[in-house]
């Protein structure tokens, strides 16, 4: 037990449910609970938004990434920042002008169906979900690292889980939109602090960033991974077995307790250490500095474009921008955000780097440490950030650095829980089933949603050990969320890019466009799960496709073709065509606003009235 | 319904040729004109920015210069753009569209705004 580091945590999650609590009088009606009444300013909100968007993927996922890829890893970082570029120019002010609250209200407001306010609502939830599995996922290996120990007869996977997924829903219930901007602000500020902290440790123990890379690169990248008996003894494609490769890299030390293991026949599973191929360029050896550990040629492009793509498809980040006052503190927001995320993402590749020499190091000198090694390195990357704080700092750094992590999956699923109430109270329960329902009424729809929606996030997280996931990934939370960016970025981007950008998109072609994107994508992704598990072989069509990491690449054009051809075979554009035209690109709206001062950001807990 | 919480003192009118919000007005060309205009800017700035981040993996699938040789320490060329300088490229790039964008729609108000005055002139 690391009891510094739990206090630390307690702490973090005491301050955040005292937020929600405190904001809980300024929620009274539904703009309060999912909008936070339109009055975030800039600098809030940019620092709400990267709350909103650092989530486990970014604290945990990048260094995990980059310490088991190199540069690989490091792509993650620069493309996720990068979403926001294609947010800015885009999407944001027009999202803005158009006002409402949601996703699928722009949709609606756009294209005047029913229809695709309800495929927009079923992508929105399906979106969430592919996000919220990732989070999940590292509460329940923080959990493992941090306190070790379940409770209530649970495992500490399980736990971590369990109680994150808990805390969560009730302060988003309690708290609402407001709360969770409080919370956000917070958060990201705390985890950008653990971010530097961590950094600045590492270059006052002697690290240097040049240099490091250069040892990095020196040899080729080893992978890590846990395998049975039977996959141990099994030939690969070229006729030699695991455990073969792992005696080629391991010392004789290490290698004599494989042996062991596999005469033994036990059951269960044993960490080993793995040669890496260059998927990329095939004849080089795979170092840390260059690219193709996990991507080939396609991958490389399809991997960019689902990153900067997918942030703006992702419903919980486009929300937010209906909390500003205006298009331009939209745009402002943005900026901010860019330089917030920006210089977090510059830290948590040297967080990455570092965990390689001092983890190594550090067991080379005799000392152990909480999460499982094999050859000096983790057997799971997404831990090398509470094990380098732990390292370089003790149980201060490494409560610290918990904390952040545990702050990154609450921001991020406190805004998926809001968005999800937003797509099931907001968009299905005040539009279609009780129209005349009192603001109350709506509130409690709202809290409901968030309550059931957290439970199904709790199972899923449960599920991803049971299936073997964990297993299947060197760097899963980076890898998972990757596929919520895919998905978003081929079900909603291209038809927010045509609603807003040309005027004769159609309802049908939209519709079309966002089917196709929306079921293309996650054929896609699941079929390489599949693969990955073993399931689905490499040959044929299913073995092309199932071969695709991002499918963005593929899905994107695809549903953006879909878009045009429908909407020019259609041809029925809406009646009040003009008029949402007006609505979405005039600006007559903000000038009266500009006349009456209604452009100035207002407190977020004025009293309501 | 348009967003009329937050325009709490406007006057939200219109049909298919304009919108009213109090003593401002849009009409269909004041806001054709502004899209236009919008979308100029948007697109430029969305050409440049995908042909940067674009040419970065093309680099490093097709220039072996590019991914394999260092340059400083262990950093080779890709891995200092996609750690580094690419982040300078993008606040270089937020920042200016933001002020290019912000002025834009300072000049566009104002024109719509005269557009909106010559028509009503028309009307009288």
């Amino acid at each position: 037990m690391n009891t510094i580091a739990i206090v630390l945590v307690i702490g973090l999650i005491v301050f955040t449910i005292a937020l929600s609590i405190f904001s809980r009088r300024f929620t009274r009606t539904t703009a309060d609970f999912y909008l936070a009444g339109r009055k975030v300013g800039s600098f809030s909100n940019a620092s709400a938004i990267s709350g909103d968007y650092l989530s486990a993927a970014s604290f945990l996922g990048v260094a995990g990434a980059v310490y088991a890829s190199g540069l690989d890893g490091v792509w993650y970082a620069a493309g996720f920042a990068g979403g926001f570029m294609v947010v800015v120019l885009f999407i944001a002010s027009a999202l803005r002008r158009f006002g409402e609250y949601t996703v699928a209200d722009f949709a609606f407001g756009r294209f005047g169906s029913n229809r695709i306010r309800l495929i927009t609502v079923i992508a929105v939830l399906l979106t969430s979900l592919f996000y919220m599995a990732p989070q999940m996922f590292g509460a329940g290996t923080t959990w493992q690292v941090l306190v070790g120990k379940g409770f209530f007869g649970m495992d500490p996977y399980t736990t971590g889980v369990v109680m994150v997924a808990a805390i969560i829903a009730f302060y988003v219930a309690v708290g609402g939109m407001k709360g969770t901007t409080l919370n956000q602000i917070f958060q990201f500020w705390w985890l950008w602090f653990a971010m530097f902290l961590v950094v600045v440790f590492a270059f006052g123990s002697g690290f240097s960033y040049p240099d490091a890379l250069k040892e990095a690169s020196s040899a080729p990248i080893v992978n890590t991974k846990q395998l049975t008996v039977a996959e141990l003894t099994t030939e690969n494609a070229t006729g030699v077995t695991p455990m073969e490769q792992a005696e080629a890299i391991m010392t004789a030390d290490e290698f004599a307790k494989v042996e062991e293991f596999v005469e033994s026949g036990a059951e269960g599973k044993i960490p080993v250490a793995l040669p890496s191929g260059n998927k990329l360029h095939e004849l080089r050896d795979q170092l840390f500095a260059e690219p193709g550990h996990r991507y080939n040629a396609f991958d490389q492009f399809s991997m960019v474009l689902a990153l900067v793509l997918g942030t703006a498809g992702l419903p919980h980040i486009l929300n937010r921008y209906y909390t500003n006052p205006s298009g331009a503190a939209a745009r402002r927001s943005t900026f901010w955000v860019l330089v917030f995320i920006g210089t977090f993402y510059i830290l948590a590749p040297i967080a990455g780097l570092a965990g390689i020499g001092f983890i190594k190091d550090y067991l080379a000198g005799g000392e152990t440490i909480q999460a499982a090694t094999v050859h000096g390195l983790l057997v799971k990357p997404d831990q090398v950030m509470p094990m380098l704080g732990e390292i370089l700092g003790g149980q201060w750094l490494m409560g610290v650095v918990s904390a952040g992590a545990f702050a990154a999956m609450f921001s991020t699923v406190g805004g998926l829980l809001i968005a999800a109430a937003s797509a099931i109270g907001h968009d299905v329960y005040e539009k279609y089933i009780d129209p005349n329902a009192t603001e109350a009424k709506r509130v409690a729809v709202g809290k409901i949603a968030v309550l059931s929606f957290a439970a199904l996030a709790l199972f899923i997280g449960l599920a991803i050990p049971k299936y073997g996931l964990d297993q299947a990934y060197p760097a899963l939370i980076a890898m998972m969320v990757t596929w919520a960016f895919s998905v978003g970025a081929s079900a909603f981007v291209p038809m927010l890019l045509t609603g807003i950008w040309w005027k004769g998109t159609t309802e049908k072609g939209a519709t079309a466009g966002m089917l196709v994107g929306l079921i293309s994508a996650i054929s896609i992704i699941f079929l390489n799960i599949l693969q990955q598990l073993g399931t689905v072989g490499r040959e044929g069509v299913l073995g092309f496709f199932g071969a695709l990491t991002f499918p963005v690449l593929f899905t994107f054009p695809l549903g953006l073709l879909t878009i045009i051809i429908v909407s020019k075979i259609d041809g029925q554009l809406p009646k009040n065509v003009d008029q949402i035209w007006m609505r979405i690109h005039g600006t007559a709206s903000e000038r009266h606003e500009k006349q009456h001062g209604l452009d100035k950001v207002g407190s977020m807990f004025g009293k309501a009235k | 319904m348009p967003d009329m919480k937050s325009h709490a003192i406007s006057t939200v009118s219109g049909d298919d040729t304009h919108v009213r919000h109090g003593d401002h007005t849009d009409t269909i060309e004041s806001v054709d004109l502004v899209f236009r205009a919008q979308r100029k800017l948007s697109f430029t700035y969305g050409a440049v920015f995908f042909a940067v981040t674009l040419a970065i993996p093309a680099a490093s699938v097709w220039w072996e210069g590019w991914y394999a040789v260092p340059i400083w320490g262990g950093f080779t060329a890709n891995y200092l753009v996609v750690s580094l300088l690419y982040y300078i490229f993008l606040w270089t790039m937020a920042w200016t569209y933001s002020k290019q964008a912000d002025k834009l729609d300072e000049e566009l108000m104002h024109m719509a705004d005269a557009i909106t005055a010559t028509e009503t002139a028309k009307e009288a």
